[in-house]
């Protein structure tokens, strides 16, 4: 039972890292809820983000030395931690998008292929 | 790249738990009022508000324990957590804890006090510079079974120049002292060191500097003071340096003052005078020997050449006198001997059997305890808790206890140490510097460890065997009570039964050689005999320190109380001497060297010492410095040197035939006295008349007392001795037959520490098996209740309660009888008068044990018998 729950999160987590570095990278210092808003806004309703989640991800990433974080005060003037890529980050960033493309493309060609042999198996 | 970075990171997570817990608070709230507001912009009330920003952002604890568990090391938090529930475990069962820690701590602080003493005496290096390469260098002669005996300086000589082995050879012996101060005068300890002794030791003064050979050789009266003595008699001030102490009589300056603690093998003195290679001190021809090895040579090497070295020597000897040999013994084994070495370790091993037991008895009851935790573990077994896990929490269980235990322990140790060091053997070197270092620390903490291994791990192996399901359906209450929990809780009962019949056995081997020691006839009747050492002040002429005597004699007689007085050169002697002695036989004259001993002795020495004359007469008027010299013999020397003839009238004397001796008549035979402690063999001696002969520097005064509080006249008796000489040098008084219990105090230590050892050894092993009984009839209360209900007697269960006891105890008494039997062959050189296998000794300690066996199984095996069936089988 335990388990389960690990492999669900470890699987949303290799997509997460992606999503934030990318989040930081376009928008400069962001504090978490603005990290979870961006995702949100960006892909929707396709992701459904825990945005609880999110925090023990940013703290791996940042243990990780992607990611650095500072206590800041937010647009309403409130105390608010703020995350920022760090150059490890942006290299980090560049391999997992390349990863992520060659994965992408890789599963791209297996759903492309004729589809219809794959449903005939299925029946 | 990052595993350095997540090390750090989390190490920070440890420490900074409070602050980063705060922050991940006030993030998480930011984060959810950020939400609600958002909410609240789309229309939502608050309420809908709220509840939507924590619906989105997910369960809030599991992601903190996530986060928590991601921040530091899960191990770590996981131990922190097990200890936490460790603690709430033992606070639920304040018995169980208190009962578990108190018998923990007591064996443990028995051990960590006794491994100080071990480790003082035994295992931490002399202190002095390269202590491996020092021994001691013995005269002995095997054909006679004399051993350690002294050296003269010519022989020392002689081994110096003919041997390689040694770097050099220096040269010591205690010296009987009176120090002369304002007060009048007193006798303190004095060493005489050669000059080359302290170079040797690689020992320099804390102050001052130390003599020279030349100095030495042109006798110099220049003395070293013991740290001790500095500290007492100058308050430790530098002034001392350059102070004069009149020693015997005569000035001497102090030239250094010696670093604090310091001795020279067993010899601990409070003034260190040089002396010289040529003469010796008066009285003290032979001396002690140490040597330094050069760096690579070994005592095995360093034995074999002078081996060969004591062949030479003897070849220019006479064929009667050619048994002599020396012998090179590392100083750490001389400092403590055999026999000492061998029962520090017997009471070493002692204390840690008794710890075992201790150990034993605990894990059975945090086993019993286990069993009615079954359903506890089979909760978490089933909540997830893999089996690593329980293993894990029940080991830190065992080790939380063994930690407390070992905490307490320790702090009854330091107390046990004060203990050891006030009332130890005070015979037994080192015992001063008994202390709780980092090695005992250590030791303490190793076995603090052990024990609670120990004491965790059967509970954890027994969880793991058990089934889950079945005792969670049950409640706990199976009626087998965890067969496999049972079986190890008999092997411990059985152990115990083991390890405390070897203590036993052991202390009931010590007890008997105990009374066979103390029924052996010293040769004299110390009861209501008081002694004093003095001395004739060095002014006075050979007539006149005997005339001293004789009317010291005089005036005690006349003290109301004393019934007789009488002085002899040295009574007790702590070394053996060795002598050649020339004998008339009807037969011949025969000389040899023996193993031998001369002292003078007043007129009426051994009526007041209560020696039996046994043949001939006692010294009288008649013999006097004009008459030939006579002699009393010991019956030794009678046995020895005229066997199966009557010794009276013959004659012998000291060195070879040619020697320039006078010849000394024996005129009676006394019965032998023990004057090395009652478990010395007694060998030849001869006493003979002060009125004949030069009074030795010092002597010991004896006075036979009919009071019953001896030691009330002591100053009565000083006064009579000053009133004689103002200015003689006196002892304080002391009791012979304490004096004489001295040479037991190691042998009372060692019987009454196992004594006690084996007591506690034995109440445990009885709680222990009244414990399991106890239990096992609880579990088997309905089987019981069935028995009774289909017919079988009171007397048949009790019968069947008592057997399962003495089943276990017979096995533990068979296994411990041949553990016993085989450990008392290693330790009977510290038995006297018994064997290792004495029969009664085994038998009575086996009766012993069984009764106790029985004792402890009686009382659950009668309430057993009082079981009613019915309520019996009404139970669940």
């Amino acid at each position: 039972m335990r388990n389960d729950r690990a492999d669900k999160a470890d699987v949303l987590q290799g997509t997460l890292i992606l999503l934030v570095l990318r989040t930081l990278e376009a928008l400069g210092p962001l504090h978490g809820y603005g990290i979870a808003r961006r995702i949100e806004q960006i892909s929707k309703d396709v992701l459904q983000l825990n945005q609880g989640t999110l925090y023990p991800a940013l703290l791996r990433m940042e243990q990780d030395g992607w990611i650095s974080s500072k206590w800041g005060a937010s647009e309403k003037n409130r105390k608010a931690k703020f995350y920022s890529i760090t150059a490890a980050g942006r290299k980090r960033l560049a391999k997992e998008t390349e990863d992520w493309r060659r994965m992408s493309s890789t599963i791209e060609r297996f759903v492309g292929f004729d589809p219809k042999r794959l449903a005939e198996e299925r029946g | 790249m990052s595993w350095a970075t997540v090390v750090a990171a989390r190490l920070r997570g440890l420490f900074e738990h409070k602050r980063l817990e705060r922050e991940l608070d006030d993030e998480v709230r930011f984060h959810l009022e950020m939400q609600i507001e958002d909410n609240r912009r789309t229309g939502m009330n608050p309420a809908e508000a709220r509840y939507a920003a924590m619906r989105s952002f997910g369960g809030l604890e599991p992601m903190k324990e996530t986060y928590r568990e991601r921040r530091t090391f899960a191990l770590l938090e996981t131990t922190v957590q097990d200890l936490r529930y460790a603690v709430r475990i033992l606070r639920k069962s304040p018995g169980f804890t208190m009962t578990a820690v108190a018998v923990l701590a007591l064996a443990i602080g028995a051990n960590t006090a006794m491994f100080s003493v071990l480790n003082a005496v035994l295992l931490r290096p002399l202190p002095y510079q390269s202590p491996e390469q020092l021994a001691m260098l013995w005269t002995e002669d095997p054909t006679q079974n004399f051993r350690e005996g002294r050296s003269a300086l010519g022989d020392i000589e002689q081994w110096r120049s003919q041997s390689r082995s040694f770097a050099d050879m220096a040269t010591f012996d205690a010296v009987s002292t009176f120090l002369t101060g304002a007060d009048g005068v007193e006798q303190i300890v004095g060493a005489s060191i050669s000059p080359n002794l302290l170079p040797l030791l690689g020992v320099r003064p804390v102050l001052g500097r130390s003599f020279s050979t030349e100095e030495a050789e042109q006798r110099q009266r220049l003395v070293l003071i013991g740290y001790r003595f500095w500290q007492a008699r100058f308050g430790g001030s530098h002034n001392a340096l350059g102070a004069t102490l009149v020693l015997n009589g005569s000035p001497c300056h102090i030239i250094g003052i010696l670093p604090a603690d310091f001795k020279i093998a067993r010899l601990d003195a409070d003034v260190w005078e040089p002396h010289t290679s040529r003469r010796a001190v008066r009285g003290a021809e032979t001396w002690f020997v140490v040597g330094r090895l050069r760096p690579t040579v070994t005592f095995h090497q360093a034995q074999a050449e002078m081996s060969a070295v004591a062949r030479r020597l003897n070849d220019q000897l006479p064929a009667a006198e050619r048994n002599r040999a020396i012998s090179v013994v590392p100083l750490s084994l001389y400092m403590v001997g055999p026999q000492s070495r061998l029962g520090l370790w017997m009471l070493g091993g002692t204390v840690f059997c008794v710890f075992l037991i201790a150990a034993a008895n605990v894990t059975s009851l945090s086993l019993a305890r286990s069993v009615a935790r079954a359903r506890e573990m089979a909760v978490r077994t089933a909540l997830g808790a893999s089996a690593g896990r329980i293993m894990r929490q029940l080991l830190t269980e065992g080790v939380l206890l063994a930690s407390i235990s070992g905490l307490a322990g320790t702090l009854l140790a330091s107390g046990g140490v004060d203990l050891i060091r006030a009332f130890g053997p005070a015979n037994l070197p080192r015992l001063n510097e008994v202390s709780l270092d980092l090695r005992v620390l250590g030791w303490a903490v190793a076995i603090s460890l052990l024990a609670g291994i120990l004491v965790g791990l059967s509970p954890a192996i027994a969880a793991l065997r058990r089934d889950p399901h079945p005792s969670g359906e049950e409640g706990g209450r199976s009626v087998s009570g965890g067969a496999g929990t049972r079986r190890i809780r008999r092997a411990l009962v059985v152990a115990d039964f083991a390890l405390a019949i070897v203590l036993l056995a052991g202390a009931g081997l010590l007890v008997r050689s105990w009374w066979y020691v103390n029924s052996i006839d010293p040769g004299f009747r110390p009861e209501g005999v008081l002694l004093m050492e003095l001395s004739a002040p060095m002014t006075f002429s050979i007539p006149a320190k005997q005339h001293f005597y004789d009317r010291v004699l005089e005036t005690i007689q006349a003290v109301p109380g004393v019934q007789n007085a009488g002085v002899i050169g040295e009574l007790f002697i702590d070394n053996n001497r060795e002598q050649v002695v020339t004998v008339e036989r009807d037969n011949g004259t025969v000389s040899e060297r023996l193993q031998f001993g001369r002292e003078e002795v007043s007129a009426y020495f051994f009526k007041a010492i209560g020696t039996p004359l046994l043949r001939g007469r006692s010294f009288s008027i008649g013999d006097g410095p004009d008459t030939p010299p006579v002699t009393i013999i010991n019956d030794a020397m009678a046995r020895r040197s005229w066997p199966g003839h009557d010794p009276v009238g013959k004659r012998f004397k000291l060195g070879p035939r040619d020697s320039g001796q006078p010849w000394y008549t024996v005129v009676g035979v006394v019965a032998d006295m023990r004057r090395q402690g009652p478990e010395r063999e007694p060998f030849p001696q001869m006493f003979v008349s002060l009125a004949q002969s030069p009074p030795p520097r010092n002597m010991d005064l004896f006075i036979r007392t009919s009071s019953d509080d001896p030691m009330a006249m002591a100053g009565a008796l000083r006064a009579a001795v000053h009133r004689v000489e103002k200015n003689a040098p006196v002892s304080e008084v002391a009791l012979l037959e304490q004096q004489f219990g001295t040479y037991l105090a190691q042998r009372r230590f060692q019987t009454s520490l196992l004594i006690g050892f084996s007591i506690v050894a034995l109440l445990m092993a009885a709680v222990g098996i009244y414990g399991l009984i106890q239990y096992s009839i609880a579990t088997r209360t309905q089987e019981i209740g069935i028995r009774m209900a289909v017919g079988a007697e009171a007397g048949q269960i009790f019968r069947m309660i008592l057997g399962e006891g003495l089943k276990l105890s017979l096995t533990g008494l068979m296994i411990g009888l041949l553990g016993a039997l085989w450990l008392g062959q290693a330790g009977s050189s510290l038995l006297f008068g018994v064997t290792s296998r004495d029969p009664l000794t085994f038998i009575a300690v086996s009766l012993l044990l069984i009764a106790v066996a029985v004792a402890a199984c009686c009382f659950p095996a009668r309430r057993a018998m009082k079981i009613e069936p019915i309520v019996a089988l009404r139970q669940e």
